[in-house]
């Protein structure tokens, strides 16, 4: 590459750069003005906002703690349940949706429609469609991180089923063998690592999500956390809070464990 | 195998596949763990004591509610197409302070170019406490102390999304060759010197895909912070949802569902480029 090119190349860069931050701030002041932003209020709000945590949540009440364990736990096994069912269901559809198994294009584009919708449609909206006709609780709970589960899985799934090696699944197809066959021997064999790999990151994304599920009625911590909120018991909140914290990473770390030992 | 993960969080593609299965030592374990799951799962089904006869007249009850919303009512779009803005605004004003406040601590957080590594341990258990504690949660702390309204909106992404930033931007930071560094100071150059002149060329293009990404991420729970009162076209969806309006609620989901996918596909495009780039 010559001087000049070089040159060029820098100039270009830095005006890309240059036309990206002006776009950048333009947006940010339009965003202002639209939602009543100003930097005053920013400084009042996380004022307010660090206020609000460490005098109003803080202490946490312990003596909460005993009436929360029976939502922490329900937390997790409801994202636990969902995990299981969703990465099994999802296994079976993604075979049919991925491209190098699946026995019918028309078939493929299908079930990636339908996973799309599932996936793209936020998992809180979902439970407040279900609430409507399933009522509350755990039920619901349950029913919106399985739906959201399948939803991400079937993709996660079907992007690793095409990524499989497919000079076995040609040699046993030369061989003779079944659709079934091929299937059993050649592609499950290879998609088990993939398979635990994304089902457990799938559990991680269902704790953190079943909090959120649990605020619109879905049981759990997150129901306890609004109703707390609702009643002014920010001390049991703030307890609440905790124990998603203390979920979310043991799970985090968890996973990274069996991660790490079995794959 | 932590970086991945926080690829695959924000990317949701697998950028890396997990190696095959090590031996037939990791597949004895693996029947273990397997059993252990079946086992749980059964345990957390018996736990939650599900009611099962629930879940059958739920389902021709949601199939009602489901005929109820079509066709789609439009009639209100001047109303939701405002909030939808405000949605979007939300999330480029969260992101936006994000990102300037995730900078600064990034360089603080990152292992090559932090000045104490005590202050590096800090900063990021400081940013992995933000990111565990979900935005929505947030979004009604905020509400609690600054009131109904955009603001806890935007302060609630803004905190989300710093605890996120701060972790891929360290990432990327560290990933800069120390070469670079260790020439540049071999030259006498300052802290602020290497940095400037160092280590933010080297990782301008990683820091600018993440925040194209956290964007696509942020403008996803705006959408949904309305629904705990944080404005926007959550609060919308859950107001048409809760007066039973279900041909209103399904055309607010069709303008979040268009909102949220079109950003999918335009960040999808762009990291593919950065990839060619790359």
């Amino acid at each position: 590459m010559s001087e000049q090119q070089l040159q060029r190349i820098r100039k270009w860069k830095r005006n890309q750069l240059l036309l990206f931050l002006i776009l950048l701030a333009g947006l940010s002041i339009w965003s202002a003005f639209g939602t009543g932003f100003s930097l005053p209020a920013l400084w009042g709000g996380f004022g307010d906002g660090a206020q609000f945590v460490f005098v109003d949540l803080m202490p946490p009440d312990f003596s909460g703690l005993a009436d929360l364990i029976g939502p922490a736990l329900d937390t997790i096994y409801m994202s636990f349940a969902a995990m299981f069912v969703g990465s099994l269901i999802a296994g079976a559809l993604s075979i049919f949706a991925a491209a190098t198994t699946s026995p019918h294009p028309a078939l493929q584009i299908g079930l990636r429609a339908f996973s799309a919708m599932f996936r793209n449609i936020p998992v809180i909206i979902w439970t407040i469609l279900l609430v409507a006709s399933f009522g509350l609780g755990n039920l619901v709970g349950t029913l919106s991180l399985l739906i959201v589960s399948i939803g991400m899985l079937v993709r996660c799934f079907a992007e690793s089923l095409e990524e499989i090696d497919m000079g076995q699944v040609e040699a046993l197809r030369a061989a003779g063998a079944s659709y079934w066959q091929v299937i059993g021997q050649a592609v499950l064999p290879q998609f088990l690592p993939s398979f635990i790999g994304w089902s457990l990151y799938n559990l991680e994304i269902n704790v953190r999500a079943s909090t959120i599920v649990g605020m619109v009625g879905g049981g759990g911590l997150g129901f306890a956390i609004q109703s707390g909120i609702k009643l002014f018991q920010y001390k049991d909140v703030s307890m609440a809070v905790i124990l998603v914290l203390v979920i979310v990473l043991a799970t985090e770390f968890l996973t990274n464990r069996i991660r790490g030992r079995i794959i | 195998m932590a970086e991945n993960r926080t690829n695959t969080l924000i990317n949701r593609q697998p950028e890396e596949r997990p190696p095959a299965v090590k031996s037939a030592g990791s597949y004895r374990s693996l029947r273990w763990y397997g059993l252990f799951a079946v086992a749980f799962f059964i345990f957390s089904l018996i736990q939650l004591n599900l009611d099962y006869s629930r879940l059958l007249s739920g389902v021709s009850k949601f199939a009602k509610t489901v005929s109820l919303m079509f066709p789609p009512d439009a009639s209100q779009w001047q109303h939701v197409l405002g909030a939808a803005v405000e949605s979007i605004q939300v999330a480029i004003l969260g992101t936006v302070l994000s990102i300037i406040v995730s900078f600064f601590f990034a360089f603080l957080a990152a292992a090559n170019t932090t000045p104490h590594q005590s202050v590096a341990w800090l900063v990021r258990s400081a940013a992995s406490l933000l990111r565990a504690i979900p935005t929505l949660i947030w979004a009604l702390i905020f509400i609690v102390a600054v009131g109904m309204g955009p603001l806890p909106g935007v302060l609630a992404i803004t905190v989300g999304a710093t605890g996120s930033l701060v972790k891929v931007f360290a990432q990327s930071l560290e990933e800069v060759d120390d070469g670079v560094i260790e020439a540049l100071r071999s030259t006498g150059a300052s802290w602020l010197q290497i940095i400037i002149q160092g280590v933010l060329p080297c990782a301008l293009s990683a820091l600018l895909a993440w925040c194209v990404m956290r964007f696509e991420g942020d403008l996803a729970e705006s959408t949904i912070l309305g629904a705990v009162g944080a404005g926007g076209i959550g609060f919308e969806l859950s107001h048409a949802m809760r007066s039973y309006r279900f041909d209103q609620a399904l055309f607010v989901g069709f303008v979040i569902f268009i909102m949220v996918f079109s950003v999918e596909i335009v960040s999808n495009r762009l990291k593919r480029r950065m990839r060619k780039r790359a």
